[in-house]
């Protein structure tokens, strides 16, 4: 007979992983599963050469039309989109981009690790779009301080209101001289730049971080290869009592009870798992009665290499480490002062020095290509945007019954559009760097404003935002539904606001905060 | 495998045959599973065109050599076989792009075959290729297919055996080398 848990937690990447370390750590005897297997490093990878590989490096054409970040060699990595379907309207395509495997997305992500600032949790207070978060940046702060050491960020703090500062490594390495120009260039027109902000080491995962300290408790249990289909509920007091979960390999069918729920299998899993919930009590799914279960479902824009460019000077091998490499960070610069520009919000920009650039940017062939490939070898300049997208209730997912996954479990149909309001941002984003890498001497190879599609910056959020209001919101301040108070949903689905920040760091803090509330409800015999 | 032993193993395998190495190999201690060296297809075979008309491939191959000409001990597209590997590439692709490749290499053969052009007429068949580069791809199919095709047969050789032997004996760094994520269970 199998027990019943204190907690069940749902997903171990920077979400379920935090909230494992937290609860486990707190004494709470806790489940985890996760959809995907239980990876060993030493075995699941070998080197190899790209010509080793069947298709030299190109995959499998097709194998992965919506995620462009998947290459021959970590192909087998990404959720298969055959095995894991979903759709989206016809002319607007969703790019959902997924890892099934315990660590989640944090085996793989970009790791720059930013805090949000009262601009984004008190962005209605300061522009008058949109919701305020049901919490302040001072209630947060505490717990970055607390994450940004286990993560090893690394980064500068510069005392800026809209990117604060950090209980994090300095950074202190010297930059080249083709970033010293492109900082000077920000500088003279009153523009903040800094240092990248990332978490270090190997590995930065909750695979290495959160989940081997967590286990060492001997309270938690970590079950992989276990795709949840829905939450159960007590059809008397209607809690939240555990789970059904498929078994990856086999489809064999299991149940699995507990006394609290944590969901964070990220954004738009956990709002498929809570729509998939139905029951005679909750039949429009789960934690809904707000009705906006899926609804304010948004992201950040990526307008990828904005600008390309030559650093003239490091042409013909001449660049060399003083000259060439290192990269910087913009922070959002615009609308800091209200409504100074034409678009709400505001946009940054990831930078880098020293690399090649494409050789899709030299119009020629040949043996003049293959000159000028020679020629600006290691002469690159480029910068990324990464732009702030306005939750909309019209951007959404919902369960769409014909698209089922290899285990039966009924998928999404994902609508999201960029607005006005992106499109001029990244026009806006384009001409200021253009006019920067002009103003830095450097030669732009090209330069564009054309956004990737939503989804494919990885960073979706929203769908079970925050409120203090239930009838306009999914969750209360302390990641709780509003509507079944044992469970609670810790991941990027509950943001409320998202600014240009990479979410995982606000992920991790808010299911720190989150765990900590549980555990705390707990002792009172609340829960 | 390490890196050192990767990069000797593919700079030797053309020369010393897997069972070669094998035979030279001392006798491993009873229990001690061996490790036995082997060879890719496509390094002691030629790959079979199955995709593109004979007309089709003789044009692919020519753009081949325009696009990516052997230099000194590099190996150009042609060397590497890179438009044989597209045959194989396009043939398991979607069928636009089939298709996009299909009418571009039709159109170099409008008028005479491609392959027997002079330089002059085909690098006057190639002028879209100056084009300055946009974001989205040109209108013109046959300019589109000229953009997919000069970055399909770059990637194509430069990620072949023939270019990682060539450059793996002028540099440690140039043999492509990655993690590769082996297949969940």
């Amino acid at each position: 007979m199998a027990k019943t848990y204190d907690v069940l937690i749902i997903g171990s990447g920077a979400a379920g992983g935090m909230a494992a370390w937290v609860l486990a750590r707190g004494g709470a005897d806790c489940l985890m599963l996760d959809a995907g297997p239980l990876i060993d490093y030493d075995k699941q990878r070998v080197m190899k050469a790209v010509s080793e590989l069947p298709y030299r490096g190109f995959g499998k054409p097709d194998r992965f039309p919506h995620i462009t970040q998947a290459s021959e060699f970590d192909a087998n990595m990404w959720a298969d989109e055959q095995e894991n379907p979903y759709t989206y309207p016809k002319d607007d395509p969703y790019y959902w981009v997924r890892i099934r495997a315990v660590g989640g997305r944090t085996l793989r992500w970009g790791r720059a690790s930013w805090r949000l600032s009262d601009y984004e949790f008190k962005c209605r207070d300061h522009d008058g779009e949109g919701a305020n978060w049901p919490l302040s940046y001072k209630e947060i702060a505490p717990f970055y301080d607390r994450v940004e050491p286990m993560f090893h960020v690394m980064g500068r703090n510069e005392g800026l209101p809209q990117m604060p500062d950090g209980k994090i490594l300095a950074d202190e390495s010297p930059d080249s001289e083709s970033v010293k120009r492109f900082r000077a260039a920000c500088q003279k027109r009153g523009i903040p730049h800094t240092k990248p902000r990332r978490a270090t080491g190997t590995l930065a995962s909750s695979y290495n971080l959160l989940l081997p300290q967590a286990l060492d408790t001997g309270k938690l249990t970590l079950t992989a290869n276990a795709v949840v289909r829905e939450i159960t509920v007590d059809p008397g007091t209607g809690l939240a009592n555990g789970a059904i979960f498929i078994d990856r390999r086999s489809k064999r069918e299991y149940q699995v009870k507990a006394r609290t729920v944590v969901l964070g299998a990220s954004t738009l899993e956990s709002v498929r798992i809570l729509l998939n919930s139905t029951s005679a009590r909750f039949p429009k799914g789960l934690a809904n009665s707000s009705g906006l279960l899926g609804h304010y479902l948004f992201d950040q824009f990526y307008v990828k290499n904005t600008v390309v460019a030559i650093v003239p000077e490091a042409r013909g091998g001449k660049g060399g480490r003083g000259l060439m490499g290192g990269g910087g960070y913009v922070p959002k610069f615009r609308n800091i002062q209200r409504n100074e520009k034409k678009f709400l919000r505001g946009y940054a920009w990831d930078f880098g020095s020293g690399m090649t650039p494409s050789p899709r940017y030299l119009p020629l062939f040949g043996e003049e290509l293959l000159r000028e490939m020679a020629e600006v070898q290691g002469a690159g300049f480029s910068l990324t945007t990464m732009g702030e997208v306005l939750p909309k209730k019209e951007n959404f997912a919902r369960i769409n019954p014909e698209a089922r996954d290899h285990w039966g479990i009924p998928s999404l149909h994902i609508t999201h559009q960029y607005g006005d309001n992106e499109f001029a941002m990244a026009r806006d984003a384009m001409e200021t760097a253009s006019q920067l890498c002009h103003d830095a001497g450097f030669q732009v190879l090209a330069a564009h404003s054309q956004m990737v599609p939503p989804g494919e910056s990885i960073h979706e959020i929203g769908g079970c935002r925050m409120g203090a209001d239930p009838k306009a919101s999914v969750l209360n301040a302390w990641n709780q539904s509003h509507d079944v108070k044992n469970l609670f949903v810790v991941d990027g689905s509950c943001f409320v606001s998202g600014g240009v920040q990479n979410p995982t760091l606000t992920i991790l803090a808010l299911s720190m905060r989150a765990g900590e509330y549980i555990l705390d409800q707990r002792r009172k015999g609340n829960l | 495998m390490k890196r050192r032993r990767l990069l000797q193993s593919i700079a030797a395998l053309p020369a010393v045959p897997a069972a070669a190495q094998s035979y030279a190999s001392s006798p491993a201690a009873a229990g001690e599973m061996p490790k036995l060296g082997e060879a890719a297809a496509d390094a002691v075979a030629a790959a079979v065109p199955r995709f593109f008309t004979t007309d089709q491939l003789s044009a692919l191959r020519r753009l081949a050599g325009l696009m990516v000409p052997k230099s000194g001990d590099r190996p150009g597209a042609v060397e590497a076989g890179a438009a044989e590997f597209l045959d194989f590439l396009i043939s398991q692709s979607n069928a636009p792009r089939q298709q996009l490749y299909r009418d571009g290499l039709d159109r170099l053969n409008a008028g005479k075959p491609f392959a027997e052009r002079t330089a002059a007429e085909a690098r006057a068949l190639l002028k879209p290729l100056h084009e300055k580069w946009t974001y989205h791809p040109p209108a013109d199919p046959f300019a589109r297919f000229l953009r997919e095709a000069k970055d399909d047969l770059l990637q194509a050789t430069m990620n072949s055996r023939e270019f990682a032997q060539a450059m793996s004996r002028r540099s440690r760094s140039a043999a492509g080398l990655g993690a590769y994520w082996l297949p969940f269970d």
